[in-house]
C-alpha cells in the first residue's frame, strides 16, 4: 500500500466519520416537503426570468493540461407552454467555428454551419463541444424537468473549499428530453444558491460533478458565473464554464426554429 | 467478523470519498488558475487559407500524378443601414505548378453576393446570389434544387465540402416567419444560357440558365414533427412542378432518422444526355432516407439509402456500359452536373469520430456503393485541430469493374495532405 500523507490520513478520518454520519442520517431523512419549491428557487438564481443572452467561455483540461477552449453566445427564452428553456447557441471562438449555431428546443437539436448554409438535425447524444454535453451549455429549468425530493441537510465542501450547510435534493427526470437521468443537488440552506451537483446515467453511473461558483450580480440577482464540471468516469477531464454579459433581450418565438438559423445575426 | 466486514466497508467508502475529494480539489485548483477568455470581439468576416498537396495513382498503373493547391475562402457581412445587410462569400483556388489531369490553373467561385432586408421582425427579403441549401439527408439531396452546375472546383468528394464550395443562385426571395413555422417564396431569373468555363467568371449562366421559382413551407404539427414542404418549378420543357418533402425524427436520445423525397414529371437522365428531354418524360421520384446514431464516445454512424427514379435501372445501366463510350460519358456528365446518382439504387455510409484517439483528432470515413454494378468509392480523413489551424490527411479509393460508376474513374487512389488556417 502506498504511503499516506498526514493530510490524507486526516481526510480519511473525516471522511469515515462523514460516511458513518451519512449512513445514520439517511435512516432518518426528512420527507419531501417543499423540495420542488427549493429547486424552483435555485432555478430562479441560475436563470433570469425573462428572455436573455449571455456570453459563455469553456476551457477544457485533461490531466491538468488545457486541451481546448471555446467561446459562445447563448440566447434563451422559456417556452410559454412547458416552462422549459429553448436555447440558441452561437459559436464565437475558435475562428473555425465562428457563427456556427446550435438550436435546442426540448429534444430537437439543429446544428447550422454558415459555410455550407446547411442545417443538420443532431441527436441529444451528439456533442459539439468537446467534453461538454450540449445540455451543459443550454439553459435548464430543473424544476420543470425533474421531480425533486429533499434527502437531508448536510455540510458539504463548496467550490471555494468552504464547508457550507446545504439541502441535498434528489432529482428524478420527469420528462424524456433531459440530458441526465437523475441528479443530486446541494443548495445552500440559507439562500437556495446551487452549490454542487452530481449527474447520473439511467444505470446510476456518475457522469459528472459540478460546482457552482463565483457568484456575481447579474440582471439584479446574485448568480453563479462559473461552473466547474468534473467527468465522473475520468476525473482528470475538467471543464470550466464561465458566464458573463447577461443581457435581457427580446428573443422572439419565431426565431427558435430551423428555418430561422440562416437568418440569425448576433445583434 | 460482521464488525470487521462493516469496518472494511466503511473504510473502502471513506477511501472512495477521499479520492473524489482529491479530484474535486484538483479540478477546482485548475479553475482557480484559468485565465479569463480573450474577448473575441465582433468579427464581420471569416477568412481561411488552405494549402494542399495531392498524389494520385492512375488506374491501370502509369506514373503517379501530383498536384498542389492554395485556396482562399472569405465570407464577409456588413450592416449597411438599419435592417439591411450586405453578404459576400468567395473562394479562390490556385492550382499548380503541378496539377492533376483536367485541373485548371485557377478557379474563382463567387459563392454569395446579396442584400438582406428586414421588413419587420418576421419578414425578410434577399436579393442577389444566395447559396440556398435545402434538404436533410447526408449523402444525396433530391430537394436541394439549386445544386445543378453549382460546383466549379471539386476539392473533396466529401458531401459537406461539395455543399460548401459551390456558387449560389441569383434570386429574389421573401420569407415570412411565425411561431413554429415559416414560408418562403423565391424567383430565380434566367441570366445566361449555360456554364462559363472562364477561370474567374461569375458564371451566372450555370446557376441561372432557366426561369425558376420555389415555394417552401414548414410548420410544426406536433412535438418533433415539423415537415418542410417544397413546390419547385424547374422552368424547363417537359417538366412539371416538382413536389419535395423533408422530414427528421428522433428515434432515441442517440439516433435521428431523416427522409428527403422529391417527385414530379420530367425527363430522365438518359433523355437529358441525348439532348431530347421529351423522350423520357414521365413521373420520377428521388429519395434519400437513413439514420444517424451516436455512441457515448462521440462516434456518429450514418446509413442512407438513395434512390434516383430518373436514373437508369440495372438493365439500362448494363446496356449503356456495353454500348458506345461517348454515350456513356455524356450520361455520366449529365448525372455529375446535376449531382445525381447515375443508377437507381445506392448506399451511403459515413462514420465520424470526434476526439478519436486523443483530443482534437477527428477521424471520418465515407462509403458510396452502387447497387447496380457493385462499384464503390471510399473516402477517409484524419484531421487534427490546433487552435486556428487544421492538419488533415485524406485518402480516396475507387473500386469496381471497368466502366462501372467508380471503377471507370481515372484515379484508383488519391491522397491529399491539407493545412488550413483561419484568421
Amino acid at each position: 500500500m502506498a504511503e499516506l500523507s498526514c493530510s490524507r490520513i486526516r481526510r480519511l478520518v473525516v471522511c469515515t466519520l462523514l460516511c458513518a454520519g451519512a449512513v445514520a442520517a439517511s435512516a432518518a431523512a426528512p420527507a419531501a416537503t417543499d423540495a420542488q419549491a427549493l429547486l424552483a428557487a435555485s432555478d430562479a438564481i441560475r436563470n433570469p426570468g425573462q428572455p436573455f443572452s449571455l456570453a459563455v467561455s469553456l476551457t477544457e483540461y485533461r490531466a491538468g493540461k488545457q486541451t481546448d477552449a471555446n467561446s459562445l453566445q447563448v440566447y434563451s427564452r422559456a417556452d410559454p407552454q412547458g416552462g422549459q428553456f429553448r436555447t440558441l447557441v452561437r459559436f464565437v471562438a475558435p475562428a473555425r467555428d465562428l457563427d456556427k449555431l446550435m438550436l435546442k428546443s426540448g429534444n430537437e437539436l439543429w446544428f447550422y454551419d454558415p459555410a455550407s448554409r446547411a442545417s443538420v438535425r443532431i441527436s441529444p447524444q451528439q456533442r459539439l463541444l468537446g467534453q461538454a454535453a450540449n445540455g451543459d451549455v443550454v439553459t435548464v429549468n430543473f424544476a420543470q424537468a425533474y421531480r425533486a425530493r429533499l434527502e437531508q441537510q448536510e455540510e458539504v465542501q463548496d467550490g471555494d473549499r468552504q464547508l457550507r450547510q446545504c439541502d441535498r435534493l434528489a432529482l428524478e427526470a420527469a420528462t424524456p428530453d433531459v440530458t441526465y437521468h437523475s441528479v443530486q443537488m446541494w443548495l445552500d440552506h440559507a439562500n437556495q444558491r446551487p452549490v454542487k451537483a452530481r449527474f447520473f446515467s439511467e444505470s446510476g453511473r456518475l457522469l459528472k460533478t459540478a460546482f457552482y461558483r463565483r457568484y456575481r450580480e447579474e440582471l439584479g440577482v446574485q448568480r453563479p458565473t462559473e461552473i466547474v464540471i468534473i467527468d465522473g468516469l475520468d476525473p482528470s477531464l475538467v471543464t470550466v464554464m464561465r458566464y458573463g454579459e447577461f443581457v435581457a433581450r427580446e428573443v422572439p418565438e419565431s426565431w427558435l426554429q430551423r428555418d430561422y438559423l440562416p437568418r440569425f445575426r448576433p445583434e | 467478523m460482521r464488525h470487521a466486514a462493516c469496518g472494511c466497508l466503511l473504510l473502502a467508502a471513506a477511501i472512495g470519498i477521499a479520492r473524489a475529494q482529491d479530484a474535486d480539489d484538483a479540478a477546482l485548483r485548475l479553475a482557480d488558475q484559468t485565465a479569463e477568455a480573450a474577448d473575441p470581439g465582433k468579427p464581420e468576416r471569416r477568412l481561411s487559407v488552405e494549402a494542399a498537396g495531392a498524389w494520385a495513382a492512375p488506374r491501370g498503373g502509369g506514373q503517379r500524378e501530383q498536384g498542389q493547391r492554395l485556396s482562399l475562402d472569405l465570407a464577409w457581412e456588413r450592416a449597411l443601414a438599419p435592417g439591411w445587410r450586405f453578404s459576400l462569400a468567395d473562394r479562390l483556388d490556385l492550382l499548380g505548378p503541378d496539377r492533376l489531369p483536367g485541373e485548371r490553373s485557377s478557379v474563382n467561385t463567387l459563392k454569395e453576393l446579396f442584400l438582406t432586408g428586414r421588413l419587420g421582425r418576421e419578414r425578410i427579403v434577399d436579393i442577389g446570389r444566395v447559396n440556398l441549401r435545402l434538404g436533410v439527408a447526408m449523402g444525396y439531396n433530391p430537394t436541394d434544387y439549386f445544386r445543378e452546375l453549382a460546383v466549379r472546383q471539386v476539392v473533396s468528394v466529401d458531401p459537406a465540402s461539395l455543399r460548401e464550395n459551390r456558387q449560389g443562385t441569383v434570386m429574389l426571395r421573401g420569407q415570412q416567419l411565425w411561431q413554429g413555422g415559416s414560408a418562403s417564396l423565391l424567383y430565380s431569373p434566367k441570366l445566361g444560357s449555360g456554364p462559363n468555363p472562364g477561370k474567374h467568371a461569375i458564371d451566372v449562366g450555370a446557376t441561372n440558365h432557366r426561369h425558376r421559382w420555389l415555394l417552401s413551407l414548414s410548420q410544426t404539427l406536433a412535438t418533433d414533427l415539423q415537415p418542410q414542404l417544397l413546390l419547385y418549378e424547374p422552368g424547363e420543357p417537359h417538366s412539371s412542378l416538382q413536389l419535395g418533402l423533408n422530414l427528421t425524427h428522433l428515434l432515441s436520445p442517440a439516433c435521428v432518422a431523416h427522409a428527403e423525397w422529391s417527385g414530379g414529371r420530367g425527363p430522365d437522365l438518359l433523355a437529358r444526355s441525348h439532348g431530347q428531354p421529351g423522350e423520357g418524360d414521365a413521373f420520377h421520384s428521388q429519395l434519400a432516407a437513413g439514420l444517424t446514431c451516436t455512441t457515448a464516445r462521440k462516434l456518429s454512424l450514418t446509413a442512407e439509402y438513395e434512390r434516383n427514379g430518373a436514373a437508369l435501372d440495372d438493365a439500362g445501366w448494363r446496356a449503356l456500359r456495353r454500348g458506345p463510350l461517348a454515350a456513356e460519358l455524356a450520361y455520366r456528365q449529365v448525372a455529375a452536373e446535376r449531382q445525381d446518382p447515375p443508377t437507381r439504387h445506392n448506399l451511403f455510409l459515413r462514420a465520424a469520430w470526434q476526439d478519436a484517439l486523443w483530443p482534437r483528432l477527428d477521424l471520418s470515413a465515407m462509403l458510396r456503393a452502387n447497387a447496380a454494378d457493385d462499384s464503390r468509392q471510399l473516402w477517409a480523413e484524419a484531421r487534427y485541430r490546433l487552435d486556428s489551424t487544421d492538419l488533415a490527411l485524406q485518402w480516396q479509393g475507387h473500386h469496381g469493374s471497368q466502366r462501372s460508376e467508380f471503377g471507370a474513374l481515372p484515379q484508383r487512389q488519391l491522397w491529399q495532405l491539407l493545412v488550413k488556417h483561419w484568421f
